[in-house]
Formats: C-alpha cells, sequence, structure tokens
C-alpha cells in the first residue's frame, strides 16, 4: 500500500501537495473558533421567576398548641388545592364550617400571633391567639381585590380534642390571611373580559371588551379556575355596565376537573347544557371572552373550543377573536401626538423612532389656535383641544383644510390652572373633559365632540377633578381628584343614559392609589392598568404602574425619570411610554432609556 | 500408501482425497465436539432441546465453516475484538477521569457558594431576630416573630441569586415541623423527595457542620429530574429555632460535558475501531493472498500439472517464498522426468530382453528336445541331465512368456477385447482344467452359485487365465482340502471368489502376494510351480477389466482371492457381491489367531507360521473347519461390509462411525483400510515402483 500510494505521489506530486493542503486548511478550520458564519435567529426562553413554594405539612403528633397555630397559617401559604393539610389542623366542625375561598386578607408582614390566652379558667383544654398585623388589602369571594387599610385583630381558638388528646383549631375567621410577599408569592392578577353593555354604534360597531381583575392562586391551575370565574360572571363593582355573553347558569360540565390546551395549544371547554342553545354569534362573543381571559397565562392558548352536551358549538382562534370584539389594547395609535413649541398640534408615528414631528392637517397643525393641551379621537380624525390659556376647548377635524370653528366650551376658571383639563375622547367619540374651575367644578361631556356640553352626574366624588382620562373601553373612567391639596387616583365607572342626550353618570369612585399623597399625572396603560406619576407619603416622585383594582402589578416600573409633568402611555404595550419631562418630550422604547423626543413640546398624546 | 496397494480396487487419486477427506474428519469432530461436549452434557435427555439447539446451530454452520478456513476473518476479528476491548477500557478510564475533575470543579465552586448562602441565611435571621425581637415576647419568654413569611422571603432572596445555577430548599430540623419551618423548595423542586434520607439524619446528628451529597432532583413541573449536588446545613431562624437549609446544584451543565467527552470517545473509539480492522484487513490480505495463491498452485502441482509455478513481484519475503516454492517445484518436475525415463527405459530393456532372448532359446529348446529324446540311449546320469535340461527349458520359456506378457502390461500394450460372457462357462473350463491336479492332490472342487447366469463384459482369455491361476493356485496350497469357488453377481458387478483351506495368508501377505517374484520364503527354492509373475498378471488382467483382485488370507485358516469385474466394461465398481473375508473365517466363528475358540477352552491345532509362496507346495496342518458354516454368496455383501485380513483390531471398531450411506464406497473403503484396498495416486509412479521392484526380485 506504502507502495502505491508513492508511487501516486510521484506520478502527480502537485494534485496530492494541493489534496494535503486542502485537507490541512479543512481540518485547521475545524480545529478553531469559528470567527463568521451562517446568520441565525436566537430564541429567547424567558427566565422564570424563583417561585418559592411551602409545602404544607399534616400535624405532628403532639404538637404544643402554639406550633399548630404556626403550621396552620404555613399551611394557608401553600398550594394546596382545596388547602387539605391546612384543614388537617382544624377539628371536623371547624373543617366543615371553615370557607378558605370566601375571602383572603393581606397583611403586610403576615399574621402575627400573639401570646397564649386561656380562654375558658375552668378548661385548660381551650386556648386562644390573638392574630394580628396590618391590613393591606382584601381579596372578596368574588377575588376582586380591594386596598384595605386598619389593623386586622382576630382569635384563633384551640381545643384538645378529648380522644386523641391532640391540639386542634376549633375557631377561626372565614377565609385566609397571609402576609403581602406570601400574598405576591401565590396570586396572580387576571384579567376576565365581559363585554360593555352599552351599546358601541356609532365608531365601532364591535362589541367592546372590557378588563375586570381578579386574583386567582398561581399554581392551582389557574386557567381552570380563571374558566370558572369567568363563568360566574363579573365582579359586584363591575357588573352593572358589562354583560356576560353567557347565558345565566352556565357552568363547566361536572366531570371537568382541569382544562389544559392539547398540542395545538386548542383549549376545548365543555359547558353544561344551559349554553346548549346558544346561536353562532353569541357562542363567538362566548369564545372570544374566553380567549381573551387565557391569553396571558400559560401554557399559552391559542384557540378556543366550546362544547355544550357532548357536541361542538364552535371554536375561535386569536386571530378571530380579536374580529368578534374590540379591545382597547389591540387598537392601534397609528400616531404620538404632542404639541410643538409653537402651540401647534403635531404628530409623530407612533411605533417609530423618528424625532421630526409633522403638523396635522386641519386647523389645529395651522397654529390658527395656541393650544395647551388636546386629545384625539381614537379614530384620528378628529381632536380636541384647549387654548393656551386653557379657557376654550376646541374641536377640529383632522383633514387638510378643515377650519375651526368657535369653541365648543370656554370656562369661567380664574387661572389657566382652574379652567378646563385635558380632554379625553372614549369609544364611541364623545369628548369629555372637566372644568376645574372652584366655584363650578363639574365633569362634561360632548356627545360626538359638539353639541350642548352635558354635566355628568358624579355621586360620591369629593374634590375637585384635575384629570380625566376615558379607558378605551368606554366603560371606565380615571380621575385625578384634589382634595385639600392631595390628589389621589379614582376609578369610577360610566353608567350611561338611557337615551341619546341624557347625561351619563359615573359611579362607584373608588381609589386606585390609596397611598399615594401627590398625583402628578396619570394615563391608562393596559386594559386594566394605568401608569401614574407621584409622590407617596415622604417620599420622591415616581412613575409606577397600578391596577385598576389598587394592587401593583407584577413586572417593574418605567424607568426613573425626574420632573415628569405629564405621561402618555398607550394600551397597546409595543408603543412607548411617552412624557413631558423637564427635558422636554421624551419616550421610552421598551427595554431601553429614556430617549429625547423634542425639547419644546409639551402635552403628548396617544389617541383617546 | 501406494507402496502396499496391490489390489485394483479404483481409490479416487490421493491427492483429491486427501483434502476432503482431512476436512470432513475435522468438521465431524467438530459437530461431535459440539454434539458430545456441549450439548450431550446437559440436554442429552431432553429432545426439544435438542432439536431447538440444532435449529439454532444450523445458520451459524456457515459462519464456522467460514471461520474455520478463512484465516484472514479469523485475523480481521480477532482485532476488532481486541482494539474494541483496548477502545471500551480507555474510555472508562478517561471518561472516568473526566467526571472526576468536571466534579472537583462543581464541588469546590459549590462548597463556596453554599457557605456564603448559610452565612446570609444565619445573617438575616439574627437581623430580623434583634430587629423585633423584643416587640412581641410571650409569656415564657420566646419570640413569637412571625417566620412563615420571613421563611419564604428568605428562600426567595437565596434562590433569585442563582437563577437555574442552583435551588434553595429548608427542612424542618429534626421530626419537628411546624413554627413555620415546614418545606419549602424554590424552583419547582419537589423538597422532600430531592433531599437524600441520609443527608438529613446526617445534619440533624451534626448540627454544626455542613454536609454534601449526591441526589437526584425532582420537579413538580414537566421538566426531568437530572442529578446534583445538594449541601445542607442547619441554620437557625428568627426564633433560634433550628432548620435545615440546603443548596441543590444541578449537574446539567457537568453532564453535558460529560456526555459531549463520551459522545467523542465513542466516535472516536468507533474510528479507531474500524481503522484497526481496515488495516489488519489490508495487511492480511497482503499475506494471505500469496499464500493462497501457493496453496492453489500446490493442489494444482499435486493434480500432476507440474509445469505451474507462482508468480513472483518484488523481493520480500512472499517473494521469498514463491522463489523457493517455484524452485522446489521445478526440483520436482526434474526428478520425475528422471525417474520416468528410467522406468521407461527399464520396461523396454525387459521386454527386449525377453525378445532377445527367445531366438536363442527356440535353438536351444530344438537341440534340447533332441537330446531329450534320445536320452534312452544315454547312461543314466546324462539322461537325468537331459530331463532336468527339458524340464527348466519349459519353465525358462513359461518364465519368458509371463516376462513378455507383464512387459506388454507395463507397455500399455495389452488390450482388452471385451464382450458378454457368461462367467459360469469360464469358471467350469477352468475347473475341469485343474481337475487332474486336485485329483493328485486329493483336492475336491466345489463351484458355488452357478444357478444363475453371471454375464459381464470381459475377456474370457483373461479372465479364464486369471481364474485358472487362483484355482491353480488353491489346489496347490489348499493341503487337499476343498476348494470352493464362488459365483456372485450384483449391483453392476460381477465376482468370483476362490476359497481354499490352506495354510493361508500372513497379516500384510494379502497385499504382498501379487508382487512379482515375491515368495514367503526368500530361501525357497524355486524348482517347482510358476514363475512367480502369476498373480501379477492376473492383477494386470483385473485392472485392465476396470476390476478388482483382492486377497483374504489368515494364517491357518486358508485365503480367499476374490476378482471383481464391472457388468459392463467402461463401469466404475462401487462395490463387489461377495464379502473378502468369507463367513467361515475364524474371526466369524468367534476364534482367535491361533484357531482357539475366543474365551473358549477347546483346544485346536497350532498353526505355526509357514513360509507359503506361489509356487511353495509347503502345507500345514489342518485348520478346523466348520461344517455348519457353508461360504455361500452373499449378493448385497460390499467391500466395505468387514472383509479383512486379521487381526486387525482397530477397523471394526473404526468402521462403525463411518456413515453408513458415505458418498462413495470407494472412499469409506480408502478410508477405513488404507493399507488393504488400493488407491492409486499416479498410474506411472506405481508402474515404476512395480518395475523396480521387479528388478529387485530378479
Amino acid at each position: 500500500m506504502g507502495a502505491d500510494r508513492g508511487r501516486g505521489a510521484r506520478r502527480t506530486p502537485g494534485r496530492s501537495v494541493a489534496y494535503a493542503a486542502c485537507g490541512v486548511v479543512l481540518l485547521a478550520g475545524c480545529a478553531s473558533m469559528p470567527d463568521s458564519g451562517d446568520l441565525r435567529g436566537v430564541e429567547s426562553t424567558p427566565r422564570q421567576d424563583a417561585q418559592v413554594r411551602v409545602f404544607a405539612m399534616p400535624p405532628q403528633e403532639d404538637a404544643p398548641a402554639s406550633d399548630i397555630v404556626q403550621g396552620f397559617l404555613e399551611s394557608l401559604t401553600s398550594d394546596d388545592p382545596n388547602y387539605e393539610t391546612a384543614r388537617k389542623y382544624l377539628t371536623t366542625q371547624a373543617a366543615k364550617k371553615w370557607k378558605p375561598e370566601l375571602s383572603t386578607t393581606v397583611l403586610e408582614d403576615g399574621a402575627t400571633i400573639g401570646p397564649e390566652r386561656a380562654a375558658d379558667r375552668e378548661d385548660a383544654d381551650v386556648v386562644s391567639y390573638p392574630l394580628t398585623g396590618d391590613r393591606v388589602a382584601t381579596v372578596d369571594a368574588q377575588q376582586s381585590y380591594a386596598p384595605a387599610e386598619g389593623n386586622y385583630s382576630q382569635s384563633l381558638y384551640l381545643t384538645r380534642e378529648p380522644k386523641t388528646k391532640q391540639w386542634r383549631i376549633d375557631k377561626l375567621p372565614q377565609g385566609v390571611v397571609m402576609g403581602k410577599s406570601d400574598f405576591q408569592r401565590n396570586y396572580l392578577s387576571v384579567n376576565k373580559y365581559y363585554l360593555a353593555s352599552h351599546a358601541a354604534e356609532g365608531v365601532t360597531p364591535q362589541a367592546v371588551a372590557v378588563a375586570d381583575p381578579v386574583y386567582v392562586r398561581e399554581r392551582v391551575d389557574p386557567m381552570t379556575q380563571m374558566v370558572r370565574s369567568l363563568l360566574t360572571g363579573p365582579t359586584s363593582w363591575l357588573g352593572p355596565v358589562v354583560r356576560s355573553s353567557f347565558p345565566t347558569g352556565t357552568e363547566l360540565a361536572d366531570d371537568v376537573t382541569t382544562l389544559t390546551p392539547d398540542d395545538q395549544s386548542k383549549l376545548t371547554v365543555p359547558l353544561n347544557d344551559r349554553a346548549a342553545q346558544v346561536g353562532m354569534a353569541q357562542c363567538h362573543e362566548m369564545a372570544a371572552q374566553l380567549m381573551f381571559t387565557l391569553q396571558h397565562l400559560t401554557p399559552v392558548v391559542e384557540g378556543v373550543e366550546l362544547q355544550a352536551g357532548g357536541k361542538q358549538l364552535c371554536a375561535l382562534t386569536e386571530g378571530e377573536a380579536a374580529d368578534v370584539a374590540m379591545r382597547g389594547s389591540v387598537q392601534p395609535a397609528e400616531y404620538l401626538y404632542f404639541i410643538d413649541g409653537e402651540h401647534r398640534l403635531v404628530r409623530l408615528p407612533a411605533a417609530g423612532s423618528g424625532t421630526h414631528p409633522d403638523p396635522v392637517p386641519g386647523a389645529l397643525g395651522e397654529g390658527a389656535k395656541e393650544l395647551r393641551s388636546v386629545a384625539v379621537s381614537r379614530d384620528e380624525r378628529s381632536a380636541a383641544g384647549v387654548g393656551v390659556d386653557g379657557k376654550s376647548l376646541y374641536v377640529g377635524s383632522l383633514v387638510s383644510g378643515g377650519s375651526l370653528g368657535e369653541p365648543v366650551l370656554t370656562s369661567q376658571g380664574a387661572t389657566a390652572e382652574d379652567r378646563l383639563t385635558a380632554p379625553s375622547w372614549d369609544v364611541q367619540g364623545d369628548l369629555w373633559v372637566a372644568d376645574r374651575d372652584p366655584d363650578d367644578s363639574r365633569l362634561l361631556l360632548l356627545e360626538e365632540g359638539a353639541g350642548k356640553p352635558l354635566t355628568v352626574d358624579t355621586p360620591g366624588l369629593d374634590g375637585r377633578v384635575k384629570d380625566i382620562r376615558v379607558a378605551a373601553d368606554g366603560a371606565r373612567i380615571a380621575l385625578v381628584v384634589e382634595k385639600g391639596g392631595k390628589q389621589s387616583l379614582f376609578i369610577g365607572r360610566i353608567t350611561r343614559g338611557e337615551k341619546a342626550g341624557e347625561a351619563p353618570s359615573i359611579q362607584e369612585l373608588r381609589s386606585a392609589t390609596p397611598e399615594m399623597e401627590e398625583l402628578t399625572t396619570m394615563s391608562w396603560a393596559g386594559d386594566s392598568r394605568l401608569v401614574v406619576v407621584g409622590r407617596e407619603h415622604d417620599g420622591v416622585q415616581q412613575t409606577r404602574y397600578v391596577q385598576v383594582d389598587g394592587s401593583t402589578p407584577e413586572g417593574p416600573a418605567p424607568a426613573a425619570l425626574t420632573g415628569v409633568k405629564e405621561i402618555a402611555a398607550s394600551e397597546d404595550d409595543a408603543l412607548p411610554l411617552v412624557a413631558y419631562s423637564e427635558d422636554g418630550i421624551v419616550r421610552l422604547p421598551s427595554g431601553t432609556q429614556w430617549q429625547k423626543v423634542d425639547a419644546d413640546g409639551t402635552a403628548p398624546v396617544y389617541p383617546g | 500408501m501406494s507402496r502396499d496397494s496391490a489390489a485394483s480396487a479404483p481409490g479416487s487419486s490421493g491427492a483429491h482425497a486427501g483434502r476432503p477427506v482431512g476436512r470432513k474428519t475435522a468438521g465431524s469432530r467438530w459437530g461431535r465436539f459440539l454434539e458430545g461436549g456441549l450439548l450431550q452434557g446437559g440436554v442429552q435427555g431432553s429432545p426439544v432441546l435438542r432439536l431447538f439447539m440444532r435449529w439454532v446451530r444450523r445458520p451459524l454452520l456457515p459462519v464456522m465453516r467460514l471461520w474455520r478456513r478463512n484465516i484472514q476473518l479469523k485475523v480481521v476479528v480477532t482485532t476488532l475484538l481486541m482494539s474494541l476491548g483496548v477502545v471500551l477500557l480507555l474510555g472508562f478510564v478517561v471518561i472516568g477521569q473526566v467526571r472526576n475533575g468536571l466534579l472537583d470543579a462543581k464541588v469546590n465552586a459549590s462548597q463556596s457558594q453554599a457557605t456564603g448562602g448559610f452565612a446570609v441565611a444565619r445573617q438575616k435571621a439574627e437581623e430580623a431576630g434583634s430587629g423585633t425581637g423584643d416587640e412581641a415576647t410571650t409569656v415564657d419568654g420566646r419570640p413569637a416573630q412571625n417566620v412563615i413569611q420571613w421563611m419564604s422571603d428568605l428562600v426567595e432572596s437565596l434562590s433569585s441569586g442563582g437563577q437555574g445555577a442552583f435551588d434553595v430548599v429548608t427542612l424542618p430540623a429534626g421530626n419537628d415541623s411546624g413554627s413555620g419551618r415546614g418545606p419549602r423548595a424554590s424552583g419547582d423542586v419537589i423538597a422532600a423527595s430531592s433531599v437524600p434520607e441520609a443527608l438529613r439524619e446526617r445534619i440533624d446528628t451534626d448540627p454544626t457542620m455542613a454536609a454534601q451529597s449526591y441526589t437526584r432532583i425532582f420537579y413538580d413541573a414537566d421538566k426531568e429530574s437530572q442529578p446534583a449536588l445538594v449541601i445542607g446545613k442547619q441554620v437557625n431562624d428568627p426564633n433560634n429555632d433550628p432548620y435545615q437549609l440546603y443548596y441543590l446544584f444541578p449537574l446539567t451543565q457537568e453532564e453535558k460535558s460529560l456526555s459531549l467527552v463520551k459522545g467523542t470517545l465513542a466516535t472516536a473509539g468507533l474510528f479507531v475501531v474500524v481503522l484497526l480492522g481496515a488495516i489488519a484487513w489490508l495487511v492480511v490480505r497482503q499475506v494471505v493472498t500469496p499464500v493462497r495463491m501457493a496453496a492453489g498452485i500446490a493442489e494444482r502441482l499435486s493434480a500432476g500439472r507440474l509445469q505451474e509455478r507462482m508468480k513472483v513481484t518484488g523481493e520480500d519475503d512472499i517473494a521469498r517464498l514463491g522463489e523457493a516454492f517455484n524452485k522446489m517445484a521445478q526440483n520436482l518436475q526434474l526428478k520425475i522426468q528422471q525417474l520416468e525415463d528410467l522406468s521407461r527405459m527399464q520396461r523396454r530393456f525387459v521386454s527386449d530382453v525377453s525378445h532377445e532372448l527367445r531366438t536363442p532359446l527356440t535353438t536351444v529348446r530344438m537341440a534340447a528336445d533332441v537330446i531329450h529324446d534320445a536320452r534312452v540311449d544315454f547312461d543314466p546320469i546324462t539322461a537325468r541331465s537331459a530331463e532336468l535340461l527339458a524340464d527348466q527349458l519349459d519353465r525358462f520359456e513359461t518364465l519368458l512368456a509371463d516376462l513378455l506378457e507383464i512387459s506388454r502390461f507395463d507397455a500399455g500394450a495389452a488390450a482388452l477385447e471385451a464382450e458378454p460372457i457368461d462367467l459360469r462357462v469360464v469358471v467350469r473350463r477352468v475347473v475341469s482344467g485343474a481337475e487332474p491336479l486336485a485329483e493328485r492332490k486329493g483336492t475336491q472342487i466345489r463351484v458355488v452359485g452357478a444357478q444363475q447366469p453371471v454375464v459381464a463384459e470381459a475377456d474370457a482369455r483373461r479372465v479364464e487365465r486369471v481364474l485358472r491361476n487362483l484355482v491353480v493356485n488353491a489346489v496347490e496350497h489348499g493341503e487337499g482340502k476343498d476348494v470352493i469357488v464362488k459365483l456372485a453377481a450384483a449391483g453392476g458387478a460381477v465376482a468370483v471368489a476362490v476359497r481354499d483351506y490352506g495354510v493361508g495368508l500372513k497379516p500384510g501377505e494379502a497385499t504382498r502376494v501379487f508382487s512379482r517374484f515375491w515368495r514367503a520364503d526368500p530361501a525357497r527354492a524355486r524348482t517347482t510351480g510358476g514363475t512367480g509373475l502369476g498373480l501379477s498378471i492376473a492383477l494386470e488382467d483385473a485392472r485392465l477389466h476396470g476390476g478388482w483382485l483382492q486377497a483374504w488370507g489368515e494364517p491357518g485358516g486358508g485365503s480367499q482371492f476374490r476378482l471383481t469385474l464391472p457388468r459392463t466394461a467402461d463401469e466404475p465398481l462401487r462395490g463387489s457381491p461377495i464379502p473378502l473375508e468369507p463367513k467361515d473365517s475364524r474371526r466369524h466363528r468367534g476364534l482367535d489367531d491361533a484357531g482357539l475358540p475366543r474365551g473358549g477352552g477347546e483346544k485346536a491345532a497350532t498353526v505355526p507360521a509357514q513360509p507359503t509362496g506361489d509356487q511353495g507346495p509347503s502345507r500345514g496342518p489342518l485348520a478346523p473347519r466348520s461344517s455348519a458354516v457353508t461360504p455361500t454368496a452373499d449378493p448385497t455383501a460390499l467391500p466395505g461390509s468387514g472383509s479383512r485380513v486379521v487381526p486387525r483390531p482397530a477397523s471394526g471398531a473404526r468402521r462403525q462411525d463411518d456413515p453408513p450411506a458415505a458418498g462413495g464406497q470407494g472412499n469409506g473403503e480408502a478410508e477405513g483400510t488404507p493399507s488393504e484396498t488400493v488407491s492409486r495416486p499416479d498410474a506411472r509412479s506405481e508402474g515404476s515402483y512395480e518395475q523396480g521392484e521387479a528388478f529387485r526380485g530378479r
């Protein structure tokens, strides 16, 4: 063989050398790290939070009473689906009566167990332990979160069972109690979606989905919990203004225990007979409600199929759901609007990174009136602007050549700060604005941005409305109310008038930022989320998100920015946060730092 | 082999027979080994198992045959197996080293991380304990610090430092539970099953020391469990109650590295094994190819094609082998050529001498006849001389005629004039011709098996010459006892056996009787009888017919000569209708060599070894003859059925092993009785040998 190769090499030495050189080059290429190559996408694997799980332990044999109390409280923080382990700490009667799902009380540092007290002097087998703590919030039976304050003070009564000689809890408050951080670990805020009951004729012929945030236990099959919660109906606060497309009494079929999407991420939801007779349109609405509700849960659901009585009612994918009902967060805003240094209304493409604004077509962009604040309707066809003195409200079309008529509203306030607030358009094309005149503080509505201003009835409103923003669904409104030099954010429910021309009213205002003392500005930043700029007691100004129910959503706050005077966010997460600060107009594209857009601009707004 | 071959049984050529027979023997030995050693030990009793083993073995047989025959396969397979063993060993060693190295690094890093974690946990507990300890002190002085949330927060903060790098688990110390020390775990780890029980006990017994162990992490989610290093220590919570804190470091990366090494080693090992196998194959092929060529050439040489040579290229060892081989073949060819030339010359010389002697002999004969006729006129001494002269002249003439005849055979000039003849006629003629001699000896010649015609294509003159020779010999050596001529025909062959009960033949003489000028006693005066060439001529006659002439005899038990001829001239013989050893031989009658019944007490006449010769009219004592056993013709008896010159101790036992339906009786015969039957490797060499013998005999 060697001789053969030798002969071959002698015969064609050049070729052999070339082959050998090629081989050496190839091998050398394999033996070093590549410094060039083809392009390839990188799949992002989201890092999971370090979830701490507590494993509930049944009570020990002959454990002292204090350990029973501790073990019981600890088992409440575990993810035992039905608190089976916690029930083992109770006597049989107490276990029957105790309803953990009735409420969840969130305390600042968890329940502090006080010293043991003899409940009965004669009977050494009955003792009690006081539980105390600072109340933060409660979650009611409808899983609706509400901020709370004050002291929590309850008692647990323990008896030594005569037969087994074991300490067990005999009497206890209903519901569950836990610390704030345990609550944040164990519970998850999810929006359920219902349809706005007001007919959304006019601009949007579709139904409008309204978010209804609830808290579910994160590791106890949240998907099934959410479906059940959705079927149960909206929370009582939102209930009057929304409707559920599910027929009354609709529940999951009896044999369903858990719901999991299949390989194609499609979730099959079997319903009971009540839902068997629905029509196709209603079924689609039902499926859309489900689809919206489950969209942010894991595992990902990309389609739902409704079944009743064993047969398919309808199926809906994620894309089709958007056609059935509209959500504010998926209506893309085309432009970002603000007022430039010459008090004209200018705009920038919302998603772009350009910094050269164009004046909007129409009178407002031509500088016919110097503006102080503006609002652009959600269809971006018309805009409302408040004059630089805050006295007059103008409504103009965003069509080139359109002229600006007389102001549709004027305020009698003494100074600019006491006159009109920035207006806000709702999804039906009505224009909301508040007059800050201390003598005549009122909330006004101009139907279709014209006509006679209607005074909106605001029962329970205590103080002066400083700022308003109507939610994209048109069913809720965020108000900044000033009272005694202290501002706070209130969320109200918009109850429409019975017929056109009748003023709507705002019902059941509830505070979303109880801990804030000074609220500079705010804007909707999601279906049930707002971004607020404010200051807590003894704190500094900060920008953060709040849920409409007053809880703090998961996830990081936006990057800090000083001197924020106005802020604008879109319900669509993809659009950057825009603020008017000491540096002029700045924006925060996701994943980066604040960028300057325009040094002289003021009053940035997204449509709405 | 050819030295003893006298009978003209047409065994197949020795060169061709040698290898197949050897292989066959080896094969049957292997088979016996399998059946006897491997199978019969355990599964003798179970026919099902035996059937199963046979069924399993059947497809393996070709493989085993290939294994036995192919040295290349052997070497390549052995190389593959050995290199595989080396690669496996090396792989285990390397993987073990890499594993230890990876683990060491991991353990060091993990230990420092865990130690830091334990310190942080202790510090936090102290901070929390001092911060709020005095606020809520129970009546019994026990601080009721709310540790439930504190513990969860601790686990969260500890585990948030090492996302994916480690997980944190807390467990209650000992059997203590409650008081906020229930198990907690980060990252979906199942706390209880992921921490080994032995480690928990160790930490319980020695609370001050951290301890580590290897374990498997089980996850709550759909995540595969994975090996991990777990380090644990007992730490106190703000209430000074102990709990166990564990750091779990998954060995995922190490496992990946190890599997990378494993994959690399496996690939490299595979390549090495394949490469070694290929190298072995190539090298062995280089050696085996010339060896196979040499084997083929040697086979052809042994088949008589002496001009075959190996092709030799190069100057290496293989080339030297080829050159030496070729030289050997050339020398062999030369020698054989020389021997052939010599043999031819000798034959011509004999023939010429015989011819040249004829003419003077005729003259001498005429003169001697004149003298013999006039002997009455001579004095008695002269007359006696004249008679002697006539007698010896007769003998001389006969000898000369025989010599001429045999030289015709040697020269290949003998022609067969075959025509269908009835052997009964020939036998009858021979017997009647021998009658006078028999009467003189007092012998009775009986013919057996003459009821039906025994027809064969043969040369009547030659057959008659053969039979006359046999019958006359039998009468002469029969010592007056009966001579039985038996005829039989079966299976394409006819046979005539001549049985006498004279002195018989000593062991080894049965083949030598056919040698030219052979005599049992060299000192015996050649005064009577024939020329010493009669049986040689008879053998040549039988051979010319394609038949056999074989002898059997036992000392004192008489002898039997059997002529077997094919029924048609060109048909090869496969057997004889008459067994060579007659049924009334001593062995068959159960007598030993001395004529004593085996194991019996009857004393029989001892037959001393008598020098017997073709012409020797010596007589031995009477052999006891059993009248009950009549030698009858056995038409189906074949040569393989056990007629032998006694004693032959091994042959009987040996024959049992031979397959009863062996492919060719000739083969079986050749194998079983190498000294008895004839296998002619080379007609020429035998011819030259016989010629030489003839010279020597003279």
